[in-house]
């Protein structure tokens, strides 16, 4: 049998790909992993010079964060949990209809869409005094739901100014052949733009998500005791009197986990139904 | 889903204005403070709390952040809490914001507290707290590695070198409790390998140089050994002084030789624990609260045991130390005052509460007969007090509402002058420029 | 009704939920930060407040030192979005035909966005540590010593903070667009004997641009208000060395007890990024 030359270069090529593959996952996930290493060394293990490859790992961080460490830690993924996800569904209820007006109709283009976006320039803590005074009186203060509604109007700008790019790479055919068989715009949104923005709409859900998740300044302000995120939470290891390390690590690892699992959850879908909207667009 | 939703953010409507407690307290977080705090609230509750029909709860606020989110409460008026931290360098900032307890201090006080300790918690001639913890800076020196610089004569000598040839002088290694800032640096030199390849320590000294408040506390003692001051007694601003230049040349010259680690200009207190912990640096300056964490063989087995604690090196003016306490006062906003200065009254007249605090690792400025009766616990005690009383400063000015937006400006110029980026003629006409503006007006 | 008028009344029909949202959350706020910017608002007096017309405004627009928080800002954020696009694509080119067989591996790229910066400043701050940090230990191995966070590494160890945390986030886009190019345009180049690099080139880049201007675009914004891992990481130090805009709005804010100028800083922000979005909005809005 003769070698195919071609084939050969391709199983070369190939080699190649999955060790870029293997290098980017490692090279960009090094804080990560070392986070997670550290978050079972012993204290004496952390702070021993020079750094340990080799520890008998150690459960007491993980202890400390969940049980012994007079935090709510469990209750602080929980409202994270909510305050995400509401801040997510929402700024995707809100923005899909907005962006096909934009994308389709123009309206708005002039100016919703530049100040929308523009509020991402913005640094966020000028509005850390007057959402303090609105909440007072709306009694929102302290709240999940509070909170929530603050995600998203971080995320508006996000999943507008994207999706709005994507509804304008839908053929326009599509809405026009639904438009003459008698649909109304809703019917439209519903049954032709929705399905085709599936990959988009999933990967702003996740990243709406994930910003949510991330956010530090507003939970920190406008929270206490009820509402903790669990960016604040984890940093109640980082005291006064030193950084607990390896706590501070074992709650990062654990404030990892939710959104991946929405990540692997999600992924495989968002690839799918990619090539799909390809194939069929 | 939608189910799951609708009830969590019905929960979430309805929990936030659970009450559990008459009085909530925002202290400090961390370390062996925050587990006293805890049981003394809990003493509390248990005796003097059933007297008083009042219950206390101790919230904690992230220490990231925590002085911002607690500005914004206390401008805003929050009634989350009835109690609120106290610093000496910052009750100016947040007096509008609090009401004086001066008819809660009297001789059952004095009792448990010396009157310079609550001195500590007054601006403007009110007492704004009772004050729970005394913060200052020790120097921290391996007790192996000096003790062998003073006896081996091969060490002498190579010392003796090193000051002549850094310094311009050769001067010989003397104990920590009578250096000055020349041997304070030449011993930094000695202990650095890249200038002695033979010292047992990678750095003399850890300097900690990030841009920090924090850390201009830990350096301002260079300058008020000279006889500096941020101000005169006529109000004059004096930064531009021969006491200011030469505490930032003392650090520029550590800096620059390299006996500090290179990336001290991110350091804070953790990191330069860390370096100590590490057994790589000789000795340090740093905040008394380092002490158990050091000496926990648990923690940091290279030390643990090994170093011993001093003053810090003596100026001209001699020797001198800041100084400040954290306390807790009573929030204006507070819904439930009655209660909240029940519970502070306790607290300042408690030789029990203090007492525990102090065996379960709090820092409590309380009079000598309370040290006492702890000192086999807490040996560090005592000498704080000692400290305080005979070294303690406090910047002219240095607890004025302006205080802590100054110690920022001092902290960004003087930290790039040591980074190289300003110089060091500028670095100090912004401060004195700031300083008179805030001043001023 | 002319058509033209059904069509504008309909756009504002769907427009109306987001914008009756954004009226609801930021109408009090932006009412709100016009006075302040205007005022002498502070923290001591947070209630009352006196008109100073453009004094806040005037004290920030001849500040050198806002000037000096707004170029660092300015360059990080076009360093940053420029590397995390450029390896996102070379990632996206060589990847492509193995995520999208099988796509969960996607979510180990995602990884990194997952963290807080704020958190990731904290355990960088024990990483990068000369004594108890691991990556300095790396860098040894192959006898390279590094004071990652020293004055004369700092700038260069910010900006791959953020780019190892972010390329991500443009390599999901960027992949995403990849996989939207149409099979058919790919086997048709194929038939003709494009080599590789030409079929990226002529076909892949030109169809993926729309969504490189927007990645870029967000990623330059986002990077341009740097804050999280840089504060927790060196307080904008040493000096104001990697002082951005956002770090140096918050100090005017919180520190020096400045209200009105923090956000006077942010209206010079806000009026300075709209001429930006213009430009990018003309390149995301092909001529049709």
């Amino acid at each position: 049998m003769i070698v195919q030359p071609k084939s050969m270069l391709r199983r070369v090529g190939n080699a190649m790909r999955w060790v870029v593959l293997i290098l980017a996952v490692t090279i960009l996930n090094l804080p990560v992993i070392t986070t997670f290493l550290t978050s079972f060394k012993s204290t004496a293990d952390i702070n021993a010079f020079p750094p340990k490859w080799i520890f008998s790992p150690t459960l007491d961080h993980y202890r400390e964060v969940l049980i012994t460490g007079n935090t709510h830690y469990p209750s602080y993924i929980w409202n994270s949990v909510v305050i995400a996800t509401v801040g997510t569904l929402l700024a995707i209820a809100l923005t899909f209809p907005a962006a096909y007006a934009i994308a389709r109709h123009r309206t708005g283009s002039t100016w919703l869409l530049p100040i929308v976006s523009n509020l991402r320039a913005l640094p966020l803590i000028i509005f850390a005094i007057p959402f303090y005074f609105m909440y007072q009186s709306l009694g929102l203060l302290d709240t999940r739901i509070g909170l929530a509604l603050i995600a998203c109007v971080i995320n508006i700008p996000l999943a507008l100014l994207m999706l709005v790019g994507f509804i304008q790479d839908i053929p326009r055919d599509l809405d026009e052949a639904a438009s003459l068989d008698g649909a109304n715009v809703w019917q439209i949104l519903r049954h032709v733009i929705w399905p085709a923005s599936r990959p988009i709409l999933f990967t702003v859900a996740v990243l709406s998500f994930i910003y949510s998740w991330n956010e530090f300044l507003f939970g920190l302000i406008l929270s206490t005791k009820n509402a903790v995120p669990v960016t604040v939470g984890a940093t109640f290891f980082v005291t006064s009197y030193g950084v607990k390390w390896g706590a501070t690590a074992a709650a990062m690892i654990l404030g990892i986990l939710p959104p991946l699992l929405i990540g692997f959850f999600a992924y495989p879908y968002i690839g799918k139904s990619m090539l799909r909207g390809a194939i069929k667009g | 889903m939608k189910n799951l939703l609708l009830a969590s953010t019905i929960a979430a409507l309805t929990t936030a204005s659970a009450a559990i407690a008459d009085i909530t307290i925002l202290a400090w977080p961390g370390g062996d403070p925050e587990k006293a705090l805890r049981e003394v609230v809990t003493l509390y509750n248990d005796t003097q709390g059933k007297e008083d029909g009042s219950k206390a709860d101790v919230i904690y606020f992230s220490r990231q952040g925590f002085k911002e989110k607690m500005l914004t409460d206390a401008a805003a008026g929050s009634t989350e809490f009835d109690l609120m931290l106290t610093a000496t360098y910052d009750i100016g900032r947040y007096a509008p914001f609090m009401l004086p307890i001066d008819d809660l201090i009297d001789d059952e006080t004095y009792k448990v507290f010396p009157p310079n300790a609550i001195e500590t918690q007054k601006f403007e001639g009110s007492v704004y707290g009772i004050p729970n913890d005394l913060s200052l800076h020790f120097l921290y020196y391996r007790e192996d590695y000096i003790g062998q610089l003073l006896s081996d004569p091969a060490w002498i000598e190579r010392y003796q070198e090193i000051s002549e040839k850094h310094l311009g002088q050769r001067l010989s290694p003397k104990a920590p409790e009578e250096w000055n800032w020349d041997d304070y640096i030449a011993t930094a030199f000695f202990f650095t390998r890249s200038i002695n390849a033979d010292s047992p320590t990678r750095y003399g000294t850890v300097l900690q140089l990030k841009n920090l408040l924090f850390n201009m506390m830990l350096w301002q003692a260079t300058v008020a050994s000279h006889g500096g001051d941020w101000q005169d007694g006529d109000g004059n601003i004096t930064i531009d002084s021969d006491a200011f230049r030469r505490g930032l040349a003392i650090y520029k010259t550590i800096v620059d030789n390299k006996a500090t680690p290179g990336d001290s200009s991110s350091y804070e207190y953790g990191e330069a624990n860390s370096a100590f912990g590490s057994g790589q640096v000789a000795f340090m300056i740093q905040w008394n609260a380092a002490v158990p964490e050091l000496n926990d063989p648990e923690q940091n087995p290279e030390v643990a045991g090994k170093f011993a604690l001093t003053h810090q090196p003596a100026g001209p003016e001699g020797i001198k130390t800041h100084f400040h306490s954290l306390g807790l006062g009573l929030s204006a906003a507070s819904e439930n005052k009655d209660d909240a200065r029940k519970f502070l009254r306790w607290l300042g007249t408690s030789v029990e509460a203090n007492t525990m605090y102090a065996q379960l690792g709090g820092s409590p400025p309380v009079v000598d007969a309370i040290m006492s009766k702890v000192a086999d616990k807490r040996p560090d005690l005592p000498m704080m007090g000692e400290h305080a009383g005979s070294y303690g400063f406090v910047m002219n000015g240095g607890t004025s509402e302006h205080a802590l937006r100054l110690y920022e400006i001092i902290a960004e110029n003087f930290t790039g002058y040591w980074a190289g980026e300003l110089s060091e003629d500028e670095a100090i006409s912004n401060v004195e420029e700031e300083m008179r503006k805030a001043f001023a007006g | 009704m002319s058509y033209h008028a059904s069509k504008h009344k309909e756009g504002m029909l769907l427009l109306s939920g987001l914008c009756v949202f954004m009226a609801f959350m930021l109408g009090y706020p932006a009412v709100a930060n016009i006075w302040y910017s205007l005022s002498n608002i502070s923290f001591s007096d947070i209630h009352t407040s006196e008109f100073v017309g453009l004094v806040n405004f005037e004290n920030q627009l001849f500040s050198p030192k806002m000037w000096k928080a707004m170029g660092f800002s300015l360059q990080f954020g076009l360093i940053c979005a420029a590397l995390e696009v450029v390896l996102a694509l070379l990632l996206v080119f060589t990847l492509h035909p193995i995520l999208s067989r099988r796509p969960w591996l996607t979510a180990f790229l995602m990884l990194p966005m997952m963290v807080s910066p704020a958190l990731m400043g904290v355990m960088y701050r024990l990483m990068l540590n000369e004594f108890a940090g691991v990556v300095p230990l790396y860098f040894e191995m192959f006898g390279v010593y590094v004071n990652f966070l020293g004055p004369e590494n700092i700038y260069t160890t910010v900006i791959v903070i953020e780019v190892l945390q972010w390329t991500p986030f443009a390599l999901l886009i960027l992949l995403a667009a990849r996989q939207a190019v149409s099979p058919d345009i790919e086997e048709a180049a194929n038939m003709d004997g494009a080599k590789p690099l030409q079929l990226i080139r002529f076909i892949f880049l030109p169809a993926m641009l729309p969504a490189i201007v927007i990645v870029a675009f967000i990623r330059f914004i986002d990077s341009f208000r740097v804050f999280d891992h840089i504060f927790v990481l060196t307080g904008g130090g040493p000096g104001s060395k990697t002082t951005s805009i956002s770090i140096y709005i918050y100090k005017l804010f919180f520190n020096q007890n400045a209200i009105g100028e923090a956000v006077a800083v942010s209206l010079i922000l806000l009026f300075m990024s709209l001429i930006l979005f213009v430009m990018a909005a003309k390149l995301i809005f092909r001529s049709e």
